[in-house]
């Protein structure tokens, strides 16, 4: 024990072997995922998964934009930056509510979004396909928004509340006193307040519409409306010989998620955690 | 004062909902009069054909066509999810048959005698046989639209010769390659087990070898024990045995058909055989075309079963895909007039036959015989021309939920989880 | 918050378009879904009256039984491997030297890739030909490769593969935890000369069993979820070793299109992720915790 007695002791020795073996378990399949994508087509099949490619190279990236990847990349933002808007229209709104009303319809709404927590998609899947295809929205990309937005409402509403319970609720009096209207109050006081809030909620919303499958795999059908998470799965299934293919279209499908993990790793850790409704 | 910002708000909210909901009804769908759209199958070569043709439709009249095409795993999900719907297309791919069937009886398929009867050469263009499979109460409901696909018997040349084996003609024949091939560490045949319908092709070809086509008319008119059939049984006993032999090799359940790696194992020299239909050929002209260049791909129809009912002649497959007319298509006539401008067209069916396969069509002999493949599609065309039947893939041809059973229950066969009485009894009452 | 002006306080009407939408997709469908289970439903026309019988099928659906097995030991499984190992790589990431965090934000990528990502990637991965289970394979005594179509590695590479995917999210969960825990507590055990592992066993797992209840929840709650990647892996095969009760579902719902059954297999898909997690929370007594601690 030559170190000096670091301030918090750990049972480092064993979780330490530990987290090496997990992260050759991490690493070596993000590895084989940057490699593979960059191999030429034959080489892969010729040399193996795992071998050093002899020359890299891009072309399996622009293969993939050929076959129409921007395509679903920009029906993965519609969906995404949809469901984003139509949850924090209803949800904003919502929490203020239940933060200030004094009235037991809200609270027993309230209660019903806790209940809503528990309620898992894949459940009542066949029921959202009927609900769609009554309403016409069969193969739509707002056939994928409206349940996606529906089943993030829930911890939206949860993180949403609870950053507005912070807010004092003298704040609230003074502006009462000041003869604010209701409207007044939310567009000077809860909006403002409510800002890091927001942004958990449009992380949380954002990475669930941008990653959701059972949704489009049963709402959506044609190539028009497929978003990044199907194309994928159907890129697998038409050109599977191709893996690097299909691992440059992995990349890709995941670049703009690893942005925001560069430039706003808290606020993406937070909207990911958002689940666990702390 | 306090209500009317906040009824605002919330006006505005429904009108975010109500725009979203009108925009979403203006997508394409058969109600619009602006052209037709057509379902496909994922096909590479085939729907360049189908391109080019519909490019030809479109110069000459004032008609626009769109193909949209789908994998062959979802497909069938999907048009039968969107015939109930606005989204629905105006001509639609299908298999002719009992999944036909399926639909016509819900009315959405348009009948298409009385076309025919007006295009006479159209009607006598077609092989009789093929066109049948469209046929259901006596009325036409599709029209044979891709090459007729028998499953035949594939092998690698080179890997055969190797080994000292003759293409075997009787099934006592295969079963010698298999044990001559598994003494030079090949796997005898290639199986994608990880989808039940390769599997399908081992056991429906059997049946028929050991029975004929009548075991599977009494399961297809659901009748009582059609599944105990003494030819059925024996052709999930046969199918077990081969496992056993080590005919599949040990790794079978994991290999896929759908992402082409059946396909290279046969081509590699991995294995020796591989069961498939003959639309199998496009997926080496894409993925392996040195194998064909160098005319490795060998082929032979099913073996012969010693002491089996089965004629020799017979086949098991598609007999051809078939296109119909959604009966709610706002331009009916459009939609039938494309087809019988298309389906029989020199141009159309030269591309058939430049894509690999062999059209459902009469007098083709000549041009095949200046293809690519032309020891191929001969060969085809003679073996369904001399068939004595060609029986439709058994999963087509029930429900969709008797497939899905009989699809598990191979499955579950081949990996030696079920015996075939079980089998028999878990499709007891599934047509 | 005792209210001095109570007519100034929102109503109603500012919840109600999130109560109406959520109503409408989240709750209703609830309703529907055991209407439905009553019902002869093709997914083309009108649902037509069946009485009991999906549920009569459903008592004998040998199939159904089968998975409900597979789904309640995959979700054992994983819980089981989840949450030792969260627990045991979020409070070593909570520690502050700079290897840890550079290590754990690796241990983070994960969290960035998709359900159909992280399934195609290991899709490949165990591909027996050409892929790296062909390769390994013959090293760890899998000599044809054969992962996925083998009826128990199926399933325990399924259980690696939700592992991998999921094993970030819930050590982000223990890590924020371990960082609340009081310092003096290890200091104090420290003085009493206990071990790393002692202290491991005696503060730091009792300090995280609120923790634990809540990942625990959660991943019960997400078993669902896990349909997604058994889907693209095995599609329930060899057979239906793998053939998990949603995937059961989502097949004769939306394969053999006979949905009124697929509902009767949906109801009790929810009844019995709901009775879990009630179990879970009224075994821990995680209500009464929380409850003590919004007293504070």
């Amino acid at each position: 024990m030559a170190a000096p007695k670091s301030r918090r002791q750990r049972p480092a020795v064993g979780a330490g072997i530990g987290a090496f073996l997990w992260f050759l378990a991490v690493a070596v399949p993000l590895y084989y995922l940057l490699l593979t994508s960059l191999r030429g087509p034959g080489e892969y099949m010729a040399d193996g998964p795992l071998a050093l490619p002899g020359n890299l190279t891009f072309e399996n990236y622009l293969n993939v934009f050929e076959i129409g990847f921007h395509r679903y990349l920009l029906n993965s933002l519609i969906v995404a930056v949809g469901a984003i808007g139509l949850v924090l229209l209803v949800a904003v709104p919502a929490a203020f509510a239940i933060v200030r009303s004094n009235s037991r319809a809200v609270r027993v709404g309230f209660m019903l979004f806790l209940l809503g927590l528990a309620v898992p998609a894949q459940a009542v899947i066949i029921p959202i396909y009927l609900v769609i295809t009554r309403m016409h929205l069969y193969d739509t990309l707002i056939a994928i928004i409206l349940p996606t937005a529906a089943f993030t409402l829930p911890i939206s509403i949860v993180v949403l509340t609870s950053s507005l319970r912070d807010v004092p609720s003298s704040l609230y009096e003074a502006m009462a006193l000041d003869g604010a209207s209701n409207r007044q109050v939310f567009w000077h006081l809860v909006l403002p307040m409510s800002r890091p809030g927001v942004v958990t909620v449009m992380i949380f919303v954002g990475l669930n519409a941008w990653n959701n499958f059972i949704f489009p795999l049963v709402l959506t059908q044609s190539e028009d409306t497929r978003v990044l998470p199907l194309g994928l799965w159907a890129f697998q299934t038409q050109y599977g010989t191709d893996v690097p293919g299909l691992m440059a279209a992995v990349v890709l499908s995941t670049l703009p998620i690893f942005a925001l993990y560069l430039f706003g790793r808290r606020q993406l850790l937070s909207g990911l955690a958002a689940g666990a409704g702390k | 004062m306090n209500n009317t910002p906040r009824k605002r708000f919330l006006g505005g909210a429904g009108a975010f909902l109500a725009l979203g909901l009108v925009a979403a009804c203006g997508s394409s769908g058969p109600g619009d009069a602006d052209g037709i759209e057509v379902w496909t199958l994922e096909d590479a070569a085939f729907n360049v054909v189908l391109e080019e043709s519909i490019e030809t439709y479109e110069n000459a009249g004032d008609t626009s066509v769109e193909m949209v095409t789908y994998v062959n795993d979802s497909y069938k999900q999907r048009l039968q999810v969107a015939l109930g719907s606005p989204n629905a297309p105006d001509i639609f791919f299908n298999w002719g048959g009992g999944n036909l069937a399926e639909y016509t009886t819900e009315g959405q398929v348009h009948d298409l005698t009385d076309a025919l009867e007006d295009n006479p050469d159209v009607r006598d263009a077609f092989l009789p046989s093929v066109l049948d499979v469209a046929k259901i109460d006596d009325s036409y409901y599709g029209l044979p639209m891709l090459g007729v696909q028998p499953v035949v018997l594939f092998h690698n040349r080179p890997v055969l010769e190797e080994a000292g084996i003759e293409p075997p003609e009787t099934y006592d024949e295969l079963l010698d390659a298999i044990d001559v091939l598994q003494e030079d560490d090949t796997t005898p045949i290639v199986l994608p087990g990880a989808q039940g319908w390769t599997q399908l092709m081992w056991f429906s070809y059997l049946v028929d070898r050991l029975g004929g086509p009548e075991p599977f008319e009494a399961i297809v008119n659901g009748e009582d024990g059609a599944w105990h059939d003494p030819a059925v049984i024996g052709a999930m006993e046969m199918c077990q045995d081969l496992v056993d032999r080590g005919a599949f090799g040990t790794n079978f359940s994991s290999i896929d058909y759908d992402n082409g790696s059946a396909s290279a194992l046969l081509a590699t020299g991995e294995a020796g055989f591989f069961l498939m239909g003959t639309w199998n050929l496009a997926q080496h002209q894409d993925d392996n075309p040195e194998f064909l260049e160098n005319d490795e791909l060998g082929y032979t129809s099913f073996p012969v079963v010693a002491d089996g009912d089965g004629e020799p002649s017979a086949i098991v497959g598609n007999p051809s895909n078939f296109f119909s007319v959604n009966d709610a298509a706002s331009d009916k006539d459009e939609a039938v007039d494309f087809l019988m401008e298309t389906l029989t067209s020199d141009e159309y069916v030269h591309g058939l036959i430049d894509a690999g396969s062999v059209p459902p069509v009469e007098g083709v002999e000549d041009q095949l015989e200046d293809t690519e493949h032309a020891d191929f599609a001969i060969y085809t065309h003679e073996l369904v021309s001399e068939a004595s039947t060609f029986t439709q893939s058994w999963d087509q041809a029930i429900s969709p939920e008797a497939a899905e059973t009989m699809l598990t229950n191979l499955q579950l066969l081949f990996l030696g989880d079920v015996t075939p009485e079980e089998f028999a009894d878990n499709m007891d009452g599934r047509v | 918050m005792s209210g001095n002006n109570p007519a100034g306080r929102p109503g109603f009407l500012w919840a109600a378009p999130a109560l109406l939408f959520f109503g409408l997709f989240g709750l209703a469908p609830i309703v529907v879904v055991a209407y439905l289970s009553l019902t002869d439903w093709n997914g083309l026309g009108d649902p037509l009256w069946a009485g009991t019988t999906n549920w009569e099928n459903l008592a004998s659906d040998r199939d159904a039984g089968n998975g409900l097995l597979i789904t309640l030991t995959l979700t054992v499984l994983c819980w089981a491997t989840q949450t030792p190992l969260a627990m045991m790589f979020g409070t070593w990431a909570a520690g502050h030297q700079k290897i840890r965090a550079v290590v754990s934000s690796i241990f983070f990528l994960p969290l960035l890739l998709s359900t159909a990502a992280i399934a195609l990637i290991w899709k490949a991965l165990l591909d027996p030909n050409f892929g790296v289970s062909a390769q390994v394979g013959p090293w760890v005594g899998i000599p044809d490769g054969n992962v996925l179509g083998d009826r128990t590695l199926a399933l325990y590479a399924i259980v690696f593969v939700l592992l991998w995917q999921f094993l970030p999210f819930h050590m982000l969960l223990y890590q924020a935890a371990a960082r609340q825990i009081p310092q003096d507590l290890y200091e104090a055990a420290e003085i009493d000369g206990a071990s790393p592992a002692q202290r491991f066993f005696r503060i730091t797992v009792p300090q995280l069993r609120h923790t634990i209840i809540a990942s625990s929840v959660l991943m019960i709650v997400g078993s669902m979820t896990y349909f997604e990647t058994v889907l693209m892996l095995t599609n329930g095969g060899p057979g239906v070793s793998t053939l998990i009760l949603p995937l059961h579902m989502y097949n004769q719902g939306f394969v053999a299109f006979d949905m009124g059954y697929a509902s009767a297999i949906a109801l009790l898909l929810v009844a019995i992720g709901t009775g879990l997690s009630l179990l879970v929370v009224r075994l821990s007594g995680y209500s009464k915790m929380t409850s003590q601690r919004e007293g504070v």
